[in-house]
């Protein structure tokens, strides 16, 4: 289906040039996208590591949050006695209706901020990169690629550094969720049923917001750089 | 020289760039034909419209008004996915300042604009090699453009512009950042590419020495042509600029 999508572009490029009809085709393979994303984050592994930062942050805060809470909802339902005594031996110390709702509002606020403060850090810092490579992005103009050459560079590696990011982040956040309803429950689930699993059902999730916030905090920076023109490779100011 | 192949035409060429109040004349008419083979050395004070005239020429930005024609295509038909085919099939560039890509090796570098021709990996790499080795860079495949001089990467980024053996280079001031001696031997190595390949070279330059190997030298004055020279008015000219070099 691809291929034959692919065979019927190129053949709708035949292009008679000085009198000899070519194909023309203008490709850029994904595996030598992906070695050059992956070069790239490499060679510039400082402005990556602010990225790696910020979502892994944002991504831990996020799934700790939801895996206490998953956790919590499993003991309720699978624990026994001991661990139900606990947690409201927890829950009697802790405010009730109307605060805990604040609480819970003020916890919201709280993500919804700290995924801005990310998103804005990101794009900020994409931009920057992308400021810096005005050259390079016009050189690979002129050497024949398209826009979405370019698109498909930014957009690869920024998103390598976000799923890592996430996956890093949401392990962190899992591990304290773990941890801190462990201190909760005296650890007294660990001898019951590997209810500790359902901490896991969060880590998808919150590896997806992840993700996804990079490649939302990447589609600006990404679109100036496909915008640039290949004349900007002669510039000499940058 | 029977028949001499058109390979470049422009007719009548201009460029305005408008900012603010403010309109800046950077091309008023230029009409030149440069033929396959030829080397061209395109003069002129700064801010004469050379650059402008070379990204007309190597379809990197559209004239205001006027056709440029490459291999007799008028450039503005083409649409994006054309023009980036005609920058890497039909156009070889080079740079003032090289623009190697910095995280890729110099076989690396050479084998880009291969890829993006859909060219066999495999063949990409024995060409690139063959084409270092042509630029007298064999020994220094694998070397990243921080670990080169000046001098060497322009070789790099000249073995690059013949990765998909192009009809015309464009070298826009290619010995600008280099000095007299490594630019002697770029504009040596250009020479001989033209003598041996049949390439069109067209380079903008500040360089006295780029007049020697040139078959014409084109002098754009504020936007426009003020005189063509050919091989013959040069010869006679070299002794006086050599003198003018000397004192
Ligand atoms: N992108 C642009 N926007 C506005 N004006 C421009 C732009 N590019 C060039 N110009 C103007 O056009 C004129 C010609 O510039 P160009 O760069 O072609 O000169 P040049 O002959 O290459 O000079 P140099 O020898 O210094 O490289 C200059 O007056 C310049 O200010
Ligand atoms: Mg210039």
């Amino acid at each position: 289906m691809a291929d034959e999508k692919k065979r019927r572009r190129a053949a709708g490029r035949v292009y008679a040039c000085g009198g000899v009809r070519r194909e023309r085709v203008v490709v850029l393979p994904w595996r030598r996208t992906l070695s050059m994303c992956v070069a790239n984050v490499r060679h510039r592994r400082g402005r990556a590591l602010i990225t790696f930062v910020c979502i892994a942050v944002v991504v831990a805060f996020f799934a700790a949050t939801l895996a206490q809470q998953e956790l919590v909802n499993e003991l309720r339902r699978v624990g026994g006695v001991e661990v139900h005594a606990a947690l409201e031996r927890v829950h009697a110390g802790a405010p009730d209706g109307a605060a805990a709702a604040r609480q819970a509002a003020q916890q919201r606020w709280l993500l919804g901020l700290s995924v801005l403060l990310c998103l804005t850090g990101i794009t900020n810092t994409i931009l920057m990169s992308v400021t810096e490579r005005v050259r390079e992005i016009g050189t690979l103009k002129c050497l024949g690629a398209l826009d979405r050459f370019i698109v498909r560079l930014f957009l690869i590696e920024n998103a390598c550094v976000g799923v890592t990011a996430s996956v890093a982040g949401a392990v962190c956040g899992l591990g304290v969720a773990v941890v801190q309803t462990g201190l909760m429950t005296a650890f007294s689930f660990l001898s019951g049923r590997m209810c500790m699993w359902a901490a896991l059902y969060s880590g998808p999730r919150a590896v997806a917001l992840g993700t996804v916030l990079t490649v939302v905090a990447s589609i600006y920076p990404t679109l100036v750089a496909a915008r640039m023109k290949p004349a900007d490779a002669m510039r000499v100011d940058v | 020289m029977t028949t001499r192949r058109e390979i470049v035409r422009t007719q009548n060429v201009r460029k305005t760039y408008v900012m603010g109040e403010e309109v800046v004349h950077a091309l008023r008419g230029i009409t030149l034909t440069i033929y396959a083979g030829e080397y061209i050395s395109i003069m002129g004070p700064s801010g004469s419209g050379k650059s402008t005239f070379f990204n007309m020429v190597g379809g990197l930005d559209k004239p205001t008004s006027g056709e440029v024609y490459i291999d007799e295509v008028d450039i503005a038909q083409l649409d994006p996915y054309e023009l980036a085919w005609l920058r890497c099939r039909k156009i070889g560039y080079i740079f003032q300042t090289f623009n190697l890509i910095p995280v890729m090796t110099a076989l690396e570098n050479v084998t880009l604009p291969m890829v993006f021709a859909g060219t066999d990996p495999d063949e990409a790499r024995e060409k690139g090699a063959r084409l270092l080795s042509l630029v007298g860079l064999g020994g220094r495949l694998h070397h990243k453009p921080a670990q080169m001089s000046g001098g060497q990467q322009q070789r790099v980024a000249i073995a690059r512009a013949l990765a998909n053996d192009p009809a015309i280079i464009l070298a826009d001031e290619p010995t600008g950042n280099l000095d007299l001696k490594t630019g002697h031997e770029v504009i040596e190595l250009l020479r001989r590419l033209k003598d041996e390949r049949g390439v069109t070279i067209i380079t903008a330059t500040h360089d006295m020495k780029m007049l020697d190997v040139s078959d014409r030298v084109i002098w754009i004055t504020d936007g426009q042509v003020s005189r063509i020279q050919s091989r013959a008015e040069l010869d006679i000219k070299v002794g006086s600029i050599d003198g003018k070099q000397e004192a």
